[in-house]
């Protein structure tokens, strides 16, 4: 058995004994907390995807090239979202459980009872169906094009994809809009704010960062990204700082207006995750997907540095992930729940994740051999 | 005898030429080397090699400086020295103060980024380096590069510097001389520019002054001062008699507001306060005397109190032995009519809020002079 | 790169940032020789027509100050009129520059170089213009002082918690800082002016003010790494500043300002309509003072493209502020965004919509980007929707809150507008005036782009 076969039989187990920590969880704990659990780590995994498929479209957007060696990493994560589709049928049976304007029967509060246009099942399920047809077809676009060019060294495959970039923009935009509306924002259905869609963009753009950068360090230890140098690593540490601070910047102005305002309709979504047993979350998110990063990649030295790097990058998901759980889970209760249900979840999909991403990584060529700027992406200079 | 020797410099047409110049001259240890070019080229640095600049390191700290000068400077004004509750907000309340930390940041970071990169690192302004003058200079901030060896303290071997820039590909070899030397900009020219700043800032100076004293007190607004309403003394043509103010009705008296028959303060020992010595009075003593006692006589009643500090003057301790034997009349007296500087209080007070106060003045007496039965 | 890009469709091949043979030199002798020149005829009546728009204003803003501000239209309870949509107006063309400056020299945008310098000018330009108004506004702007936090007889502070007092900070900290930034730039460029200027008053000038510069690698070790630094820390100021601008109104309950995409709606709106007006400026420059080698159609076209991309942010913006103010199911939110479009000042809110998302969208069509007539008509509807964007916000936030007895409609006097008038007279006068005595273009910075310029990174395009 070859050491590699043993690393994939291994994930497997961690896969399979999350699983069955899934089912007790179920069984032991009731629907709730295993769907918010399942909501956490569909969103996690969808907006590393989501984040990914951006950082491709971003290169063909603004027509950079010093990204184009290493583009096949992002591109090949974001191949996560073809696997997410079930998942997020699956996710469609924890309206009834975490949201309270899906909850059969029950009595809703006028203002929530209002929203029902654009609060009920089928429209919901709707647009999620929608969000996901838009986003295969632009991974069909983004990636295939890409995959398609390193057999026919079509130049013409690139400008299709710059003329693509801009239109998906755009709705990439608005359906990760609708993602943040739709899945966290009304979880707490009276709460309202209008630059949730920016925050969840920033957190999946940061993810999406991180996951290229564990890409790209996973190849360079095999030895399988020939020509990539910490110029490179330099312009993705680059962009990390520069999306660290942009999520705090965002994360901070709702807060700082909603602080002032101290409606009681917006407030009260702050008052429980910034008081009380929330208290420590929120201050561990603002250190670990802030203060941290942020201190730790403004030397010039760490951004280039690959060992750095990882460890920022590391920490950067899992402050995303902690994101998540800080908006969703506070509706299970005023106690942050963490033991093994969450456990479980955790290496049921993680071990899954790693799994898929072995075998995607290991699949066609390492970088865009086909790109006509590979050679000039190659040559960059900072 | 010529001038000292301070550079040899040759001139380079491209960036390689200079780069492969510099790198044949450093070995052999002819003088300092220093390259000039006409915008940055990257490596040269390294081929030179140059020590990495400070300056992240300094911005870097006076960042850190700013941050925490402007959330101490908010918060000590905010929450220590002025603590006024705006909007529901705690004194101490930090995410107001984060804007301005991050401004003053910033502010702090670049002037120590920018004036630490001119004046400490590059020691500019420098307007008699021997360079200046020579006619390399125009070349240089022009299109070409040059490389000059310059002299270490005393000896520099101008024959050698000038053969090797030439035998490294030079186009133009000139040595330039130490002071005194065709400066771009003379100590006359400099001592003129000073002299004409010297003499705007004293006319500005002078126009000032001329300016304020020829129109003392041109008020530039004066509406709120000239309103078209009527003064309580002045006329108007409005009532037959001719007078802006009423006059009250013949035989009335408003309510509260009973006329003093007295003028002298001993006459008026015969009033007994009316008002029972309740909490409701009390309170409304206490309210009276904080709005209207408080700033001379003090929040004790001793006389030291805001206004004493500020002005020195000198309002009446309340808790002498003669201002304990007072009759409450005549503390009632005072209030309506003034003692010395103390000015009448008739028009602000109604009677039961000049008896009100009578009783608290004897409750701060009392304070101050507890017997053991009080406790 | 010959050999890559031959076989590459012309859309991929990058055009040349210049046009024609650019040396050192020649850019020199190009671009620093305005100064020595007297300038045309139609540059005195430009600066005559501008200057006389200025008088305008500055007379209007004496009268107003000596008569006080009733002379306006703010009324009870639009005390916001024309004075603070000028001012966030202003402040926000200011932004473009520092965008240019900052941001895309860390995206390393080459691009950038040509236009920088005149981009930079018209941010300080701009915030002169936007400080002007909250100074006036105050009423009585000889105690502006007093917005200082500073030891005062008094005894008393400034309060802090207040987002005007944040204001304060942040618009002079931006002025400060654009200045020196500005101002860094300009020092290589006027020891070039220095050298080639013959000996006289000017010479000193030049000389005094480029400190004595001389080139030498030491000065551009540190000046390349201050620069660069400068340049972090304005693009988090320029964040900041619209930021806090932006707080004024969200931080505040008014329907219709409480809103938490504000900041970066507000930064994205003050970069729109920035880029609109720096390429209005640059046609005129590029025309009037023959620079179409150095400014480019391929520079008017990404900034066009700047401006589409702005745009489509703005609409996403209006979108979610729509979308919001129904999903929040508050009946002032919903009195207020009807207002917006069918209200009193309906008309503004269409030219809102028509001018910062409609108008801008011409420029998907290629061709379009690079047409002056679509461009300059694309860039001055920009500037009017930008300006009505503040007018609508302001204005009908204000007069329709949450007391209807309170209601009241708001209209401007002339003398609103002769200010408005003369401010942006003030704008161009030193946009004239700075043509003609600094050096327009970063020639430095050009330099070091140029073909052959950095022998240690040939062959490498970006």
């Amino acid at each position: 058995m070859n050491p590699s076969e043993t690393v994939e039989r291994r994930l497997l187990a961690v896969a399979m004994l999350g699983l069955i920590g899934m089912v007790c969880s179920f069984t032991v704990h009731g629907p709730a907390r295993f769907w918010a659990n399942f909501l956490l780590w569909f969103l996690f995994l969808l907006t590393v995807a989501l984040g990914s498929l951006f950082v491709v479209s971003l290169e063909h957007l603004v027509g950079a090239r010093w990204s184009v060696p290493i583009r096949r990493i992002p591109e090949r994560i974001s191949g996560l979202v073809v696997p997410l589709v079930p998942a997020a049928l699956l996710a469609l049976f924890s309206l009834p459980v975490l949201y309270p304007w899906a909850r059969p029967g029950a009595v809703l509060a006028p203002i929530v009872a209002a929203k029902s246009a654009w609060l009920n099942v089928p429209f919901f399920a709707f647009r999620v169906v929608v969000c996901f047809a838009l986003w295969l077809v632009s991974y069909r676009v983004l990636v295939g094009s890409s995959l398609e060019q390193d057999s026919s060294r079509d130049p013409a495959l690139t400008l299709r994809l710059r003329r693509f970039a801009p239109v998906f923009a755009i709705f990439f935009g608005l359906t990760v809009t609708v993602v943040a509306f739709d899945w966290i924002s009304s979880l707490e259905p009276e709460w309202y704010s209008d630059i949730l869609g920016v925050y969840l963009f920033a957190g999946a753009f940061l993810a999406g960062l991180a996951a290229t950068v564990l890409g790209v360090a996973y190849l360079i230890g095999q030895g399988r990204l020939p020509g990539v140098r910490p110029d490179h690593l330099y312009n993705l540490g680059a962009f990390l700082f520069a999306f660290t601070v942009f999520w705090s910047y965002i994360a901070f102005a709702q807060y700082l207006i909603m602080w002032y305002g101290n409606l009681p309709e917006e407030v009260y979504w702050y008052k429980h995750r910034v008081h009380g047993p929330w208290q420590t979350v929120t201050l561990i998110l603002a250190i670990a997907h802030f203060l941290v990063p942020f201190l730790a990649l403004i030397p010039r030295g760490s951004k280039g540095d690959l060992k750095t790097l990882c460890r920022v990058v590391g920490l950067v998901l899992g402050a995303h992930l902690l994101d998540l759980y800080w908006l969703i889970f506070p509706v299970l209760g005023a106690v942050p729940l963490l033991s093994w249900p969450e456990l479980s979840f955790a290496m049921f999909f993680l071990g899954y994740a790693l799994l898929w991403a072995r075998r995607a990584m290991a699949r066609g060529e390492d970088m865009p051999v086909g790109d006509p700027f590979l050679a000039e992406g190659l040559a960059f200079h900072l | 005898m010529s001038d000292p020797v301070h550079a040899v410099v040759g001139l380079f047409e491209t960036p390689r030429a200079l780069l492969e110049a510099i790198a044949r001259l450093r070995p052999r240890g002819l003088g300092r080397l220093e390259a000039y070019t006409p915008y940055p080229v990257h490596g040269i640095d390294q081929a030179l090699g140059l020590r990495r600049s400070p300056l992240p390191g300094m911005v870097l700290v006076m960042g850190i400086v700013g941050t925490v000068t402007a959330f101490a400077f908010q918060y000590w004004i905010s929450a220590v020295d002025y603590p006024l509750i705006t909007g529901g907000k705690p004194a101490t309340s930090w995410q107001a103060f984060v804007p301005i930390m991050f401004e003053v940041m910033v502010l702090f970071a670049t002037f120590t980024a920018g004036l630490g990169m001119l004046l400490l690192l590059n020691r500019l302004p420098e307007l008699d380096h021997p360079l200046l003058g020579s006619s390399s200079m125009s070349a240089i901030t022009r299109d070409r590069l040059a490389l000059a060896v310059e002299s270490e303290g005393d000896g520099l071997d101008v024959a050698a510097a000038q053969r090797a820039l030439t035998e490294a590909g030079a186009v133009a070899v000139e040595v330039v001389a130490r002071p005194p030397g065709p400066y771009t900009v003379s100590i006359a020219a400099a001592a003129v520019a000073a002299l004409v700043a010297g003499v705007a800032v004293v006319a500005a100076g002078l126009g000032t002054w001329v300016a304020v004293k020829a129109f003392p007190a041109l008020p530039p607004m004066v509406h709120m001062l000239e309103q078209p309403r009527l003064s309580a003394q002045g006329g108007s043509g409005f009532f037959e008699d001719g007078r802006a103010a009423r006059l009250p009705v013949p035989g009335t008296v408003a309510r509260g507001r009973l006329p003093h028959p007295f003028t002298r303060q001993e006459e008026a020992s015969v009033l007994g306060n009316p008002l029972a010595r309740t909490g409701p009075v009390l309170a409304l003593g206490r309210r009276v005397y904080g709005e209207r006692c408080l700033v001379c006589h003090g929040s004790l009643g001793d006389g030291k109190a805001l206004l004493s500090a500020a002005y020195g003057a000198k309002p009446a301790n309340l808790h002498t032995a003669a201002a304990r034997a007072l009759p409450d009349g005549q503390i009632y007296h005072v209030i309506v009519a003034g003692k010395n500087s103390m000015p009448p209080y008739v028009r602000e007070l109604s009677q039961d809020e000049r008896w009100a106060a009578v009783h608290y003045v004897r409750a701060l007496q009392r304070a101050q002079n507890a017997e053991a039965r009080d406790f | 790169m010959a050999t890559t890009t031959t076989s590459l469709p012309p859309e991929l091949v990058p055009e040349p940032l210049s046009t024609g043979p650019v040396t050192a030199g020649s850019l020199d002798d190009q671009v620093l020789a305005f100064p020595d020149r007297p300038p045309p005829l139609k540059w005195f009546v430009a600066l005559a027509f501008t200057l006389g728009c200025f008088a305008v204003g500055a007379l209007l803003i004496v009268y107003t100050i000596c008569t006080g501000i009733g002379v306006w239209g703010n009324n009870r309870p639009v005390f916001w009129g024309f004075d603070i949509i000028n001012f966030v107006f202003w402040i926000g063309i200011g932004h473009a520059g520092t965008l240019i400056s900052a941001i895309l020299f860390l995206f390393r945008a080459r691009w950038r170089n040509a236009i920088a310098r005149f981009a930079e000018a018209m941010t300080i330009f701009a915030v002169m213009c936007a400080g002007i108004f909250p100074l006036i506004h105050v009423g009585r702007p000889w105690l502006a002082f007093w917005l200082f936090p500073y030891p005062n007889q008094r005894g008393i502070w400034p309060n802090f918690r207040s987002p005007l007092m944040w204001d304060v900070f942040a618009v002079n900290t931006y002025f400060s800082v654009s200045l020196m930034f500005w101002y860094l730039g300009l020092v290589p460029d006027l020891a070039s002016l220095r050298d080639r200027t013959r000996p006289g008053f000017r010479k000193v000038i030049y000389a005094i003010l480029s400190l004595g510069w001389r080139g030498s690698a030491t000065h551009w070790l540190h000046f390349e790494k201050a620069y660069l630094l400068l340049a972090g820390l304005a693009t988090g100021l320029v964040l900041s500043v619209h930021s806090v601008v932006s707080f004024d109104f969200a931080v505040s309950l008014v329907p219709g300002w409480h809103m938490t995409i504000f900041p970066p709606y507000f930064v994205t709106g003050a970069i729109f309509a920035g880029f609109a007006m720096v390429v209005i400026v640059l046609v005129v420059v590029r025309e009037s003072m023959d620079l179409g080698n150095l400014i480019t159609l391929r520079h008017l076209d990404l900034m066009n493209k700047v401006i589409l991309g702005t745009s489509c942010l703005m609409g996403y913006s209006y979108l979610m502020e729509a979308f919001t103010a129904w999903y929040s199911m508050n009946p002032f939110l919903h009195h207020t965004f009807r207002q917006y479009v069918a209200g009193t000042y309906w008309w503004a809110g269409w030219i809102c919509i028509g001018c910062n998302i409609l108008a801008p969208q011409l420029f998907w069509v290629p061709k379009w980007r690079r047409s002056y007539p679509v461009m300059l008509f694309v860039a001055l509807a920009v500037t009017v929707g930008m300006w009505f964007e503040r007018f609508v916000i302001i204005v009908i936030s204000l007069s329709q809150d949450y007391l209807p007895s309170s209601w009241h409609v708001y209209w401007p006097t002339p003398v609103d507008f002769g200010i408005l008038l003369g401010s942006f007279g003030l704008f161009f006068s030193l946009v004239l005036l700075f043509a003609r005595v600094l050096p327009i273009i970063a020639t430095t910075e050009v330099k070091a782009a140029l073909q052959g310029a950095q022998p240690g990174h040939e062959g490498v395009a970006s």
